[in-house]
């Protein structure tokens, strides 16, 4: 066991370095600093795109990898664990409300579900889902977010969305395929464009991002679908678009793989700054996948090639 | 929120895992990203961001930029390596397609057969070693270079076989095809069983963009002369438990494997090996339409086509009829006719298995199947649960690695091998 005083020189390196890696376009208002990666005892742990959720309500972050699940602390430092050792399948996502409860969307005996779990991570209750339509028929959920009481569930190769209680029953479905209008050429090809990020905003508008055509998508809850995003190299512009997110203010963070950034864009879908690049520096990003930002304004990047989890915090000027 | 210590002491293997391989592949049409030929640009390189160490690839080398989009988390039609955070210790990679997941290549397995004995097996002998450094993928540490060949296995890449440009390109009538990397442009894919037969001044992509005539060498510095004709279901990353995906295999396809296997082809080899791209005899014909299973010889050659078994059809061109035999719905289940061939492909996967030697079955066994079932660690049968059988892997890894196939053939079944040989 290393000392106290060797665990917070691990957990905070980067609270005392606070390198500012934003290069700020023109009209940028956002710099981001890079803070730490989360660890346990012994040092950065070395995830490769892994999925990370926050819990706002409690300062902790969750991050979920090979249906194992590891809980930080506020401060980047590993605090408890658990999946392993519970009988509930496997475990595509986790979600956390308010009171504590920890909810995984779940695939046991071919059959999904979200389990209710206390705070030890312990199973206290299956919630099935009920009252799909027949056009969710085969629905297959693999991203779930908690917002304002409702689960958001993505079937990302489906591209198809349903809103649950915390009972289970369904109370809307979205179908995305159909909504894209797909030009005839495309359709001729019987291609496939599968969702690849996910998420929700504070207002309930459903985030997702579709690479193969360089978009990030706005559904409205009363289906009003909208986009942004053009391919190219130059800040701005999109190459391989993954994870999404909306920050504290609204504005929409934006993963991109092949540039290895952060992308920050308005409620309008403007460009404003972008962070991160390629690189091995702390600061860098090899290959991003997700994003997440907790109240406090730090928000937490998943990479490959055992970079884990880095955490930044994003300041408004 | 005060929590207990870290540690607790994980277990718990994954018994139900096959769920969500089964679910989560019961879509995955093609994918119109390259439309069969070159890509958007923007798709694979970062042209004018001078802020990245690398300014125009998207990974840290070829391998690496194909899997940020074909190694993404979630089975998809075109995902072929499963991330790890998906695969942990008693699930299987999460892809089902003709190919196979390249994330076999990290599945070790470590086992006793019998008393005294431990067998491990490593991950990489379950395929071809693709170097992608940003995805922990690593050049083959045993074959140092491609067997029966000489190329070097640390150049070995996606683009070692696929032209990443995807020039080269099917022109003419289906039935009577010509190839070149110029000629035409490419309105779209020419792999699948509906894409398009191209039309005058058109063409479709090679299949899967693999090299061919024409094409420039790779990484590992191999050109190909041989054109790989098939074609495949537009939906083919899917479990195999109701019907098989049929790829239709036509003329070249052991030639091109040739290229950095020479040593492999009985044309180009004076070494014993078995025999590729020669007729099946009458005999085999037989005994594949007959086959069912170890000691059933009671098929009939309308419904003998195996997926796990496939073979060459003919030593055709004509993409009419390929394109017309590439299927996912069961209903081309005809066997093979002595003009049909044994290839490369009749026995291993093109990427990786969950078997030694990228086989399609477990050739390190005595018996495949036991008590009626696919053997595994936690099988509820006592004889399927054994070691030497299960090889340390569970139910579901042992079930995914057969494509999710049900287990169909005798209730002690043994290599499929026989299902040309019917030796047992």
């Amino acid at each position: 066991m290393k000392s106290t005083l060797q665990k917070i020189t691990m957990a905070l390196p980067a609270a005392l370095l606070m390198v500012s890696v934003s290069a700020p376009a023109a009209n940028a208002e956002i710099k981001a600093s890079y803070l730490y990666s989360l660890s346990d005892f012994y040092g950065l742990v070395p995830y490769s795109w892994t999925r990370v959720v926050i819990d706002n309500w409690h300062a902790e972050t969750y991050v979920l990898f090979q249906n194992n699940v590891k809980v930080f602390n506020g401060n980047g430092m590993e605090v408890y664990e658990f999946g392993d050792d519970i009988d509930v399948g496997i475990i595509y996502d986790v979600a956390i409300d308010e009171k504590t409860n920890i909810f995984l969307l779940t695939n046991n005996k071919q059959k999904y579900s979200i389990v209710r779990c206390n705070y030890r991570g312990e199973p206290k209750e299956t919630i099935e889902i009920k009252g799909l339509p027949d056009e969710l028929k085969g629905f297959i959920p693999f991203r779930m977010v908690y917002r304002k009481g409702n689960f958001y569930l993505a079937s990302l190769s489906h591209m198809q969305i349903a809103v649950v209680d915390r009972n289970g029953n369904c109370l809307a479905s979205y179908d995305i395929k159909p909504m894209l209008e797909l030009s005839e050429e495309e359709k001729k090809k019987g291609s496939e464009m599968d969702m690849v990020g996910f998420n929700v905003d504070n207002d309930g508008n459903m985030l997702f991002t579709i690479p193969a055509i360089f978009k990030v998508f706005r559904l409205t809850p009363d289906r009003k679908l909208s986009s942004f995003g053009q391919p190219g190299s130059i800040p701005g512009k999109f190459g391989i678009v993954s994870g999404v997110a909306e920050d504290n203010r609204g504005n929409y963070l934006v993963v991109d793989k092949l540039k290895s950034v952060v992308m920050v864009f308005d409620k309008d879908y403007t460009f404003i700054t972008e962070f991160g690049h390629r690189g091995v520096n702390p600061d860098n990003f090899i290959v991003p996948d997700e994003v997440a930002i907790d109240k406090g304004d730090k928000i937490y990047v998943t990479q490959t090639r055992n970079r884990g989890v880095s955490v930044f915090r994003l300041a408004y000027e | 929120m005060p929590r207990p210590g870290i540690t607790r002491i994980k277990t718990v293997l994954f018994t139900v895992a096959i769920a969500k391989i089964f679910m989560l592949l019961s879509s995955g049409e093609s994918f119109a990203f390259h439309s069969g030929g070159v890509a958007e640009c923007m798709g694979c390189h970062n042209i004018h961001d001078a802020k990245s160490a690398s300014a125009l690839l998207a990974g840290t080398d070829i391998s690496s930029t194909c899997l940020d989009c074909h190694g993404e988390s979630g089975a998809g039609g075109y995902h072929i390596a499963t991330p790890d955070a998906d695969m942990p210790a008693g699930t299987p990679p999460g892809n089902m397609t003709p190919g196979g997941d390249f994330g076999w290549l990290k599945k070790a397995y470590t086992y006793s057969p019998r008393t005294g004995t431990t067998t491990v097996e490593p991950g990489e002998r379950h395929g071809h070693n693709i170097v992608a450094v940003d995805f922990g993928y690593t050049a083959d540490s045993t074959n140092t270079t491609a067997p029966g060949g000489d190329m070097d296995a640390t150049k070995l890449a996606c683009n070692s076989c696929h032209d990443n440009h995807g020039k080269l390109r099917r022109m003419g009538s289906d039935a009577a095809p010509t190839f070149g990397v110029t000629g035409a442009p490419i309105i779209a894919s020419g792999s699948y069983g509906n894409s398009p037969a191209p039309a005058a001044g058109q063409a479709v992509g090679a299949y899967r963009l693999l090299r061919g005539p024409g094409s420039t060498a790779g990484s590992g510095g191999k050109t190909f002369t041989a054109v790989f004709n098939a074609a495949v279901p537009a939906t083919y990353n899917r479990s195999e438990a109701t019907t098989p995906t049929r790829v239709a295999y036509g003329y070249g396809i052991s030639e091109w494997c040739a290229t950095c296997h020479p040593d492999m082809h009985t044309a180009t080899s004076s070494k014993m090996t078995h025999p590729v791209n020669q007729g099946l005899s009458s005999a085999e014909v037989d005994n594949y339409s007959k086959y069912k299973g170890s000691g059933i010889m009671t098929g009939s050659a309308a419904t003998s086509y195996d997926s796990l078994v496939p073979f060459q059809t003919d030593n055709t061109r004509n993409y009419t009829t390929l394109k017309s035999l590439a299927v996912n719905d069961g209903s081309k289940a005809t066997g093979p006719a002595t003009s049909d061939r044994v290839m490369c492909l009749s026995c291993h996967r093109a990427h990786a298995t969950g078997w030694p030697h990228m086989t399609r079955w477990n050739n390190d066994g005595e018996l495949i199947a036991v008590d009626g079932v696919w053997p595994g660690t936690d099988s509820p049968s006592s004889i399927a649960s054994q070691a030497k059988y299960a090889q340390g892997r569970t139910v579901t890894e042992t079930t995914v690695a057969y494509n999710g196939a049900t287990m169909h053939y005798a209730s002690y079944q043994r290599s499929l091998c026989n299902k040309c040989h019917a030796k047992d």
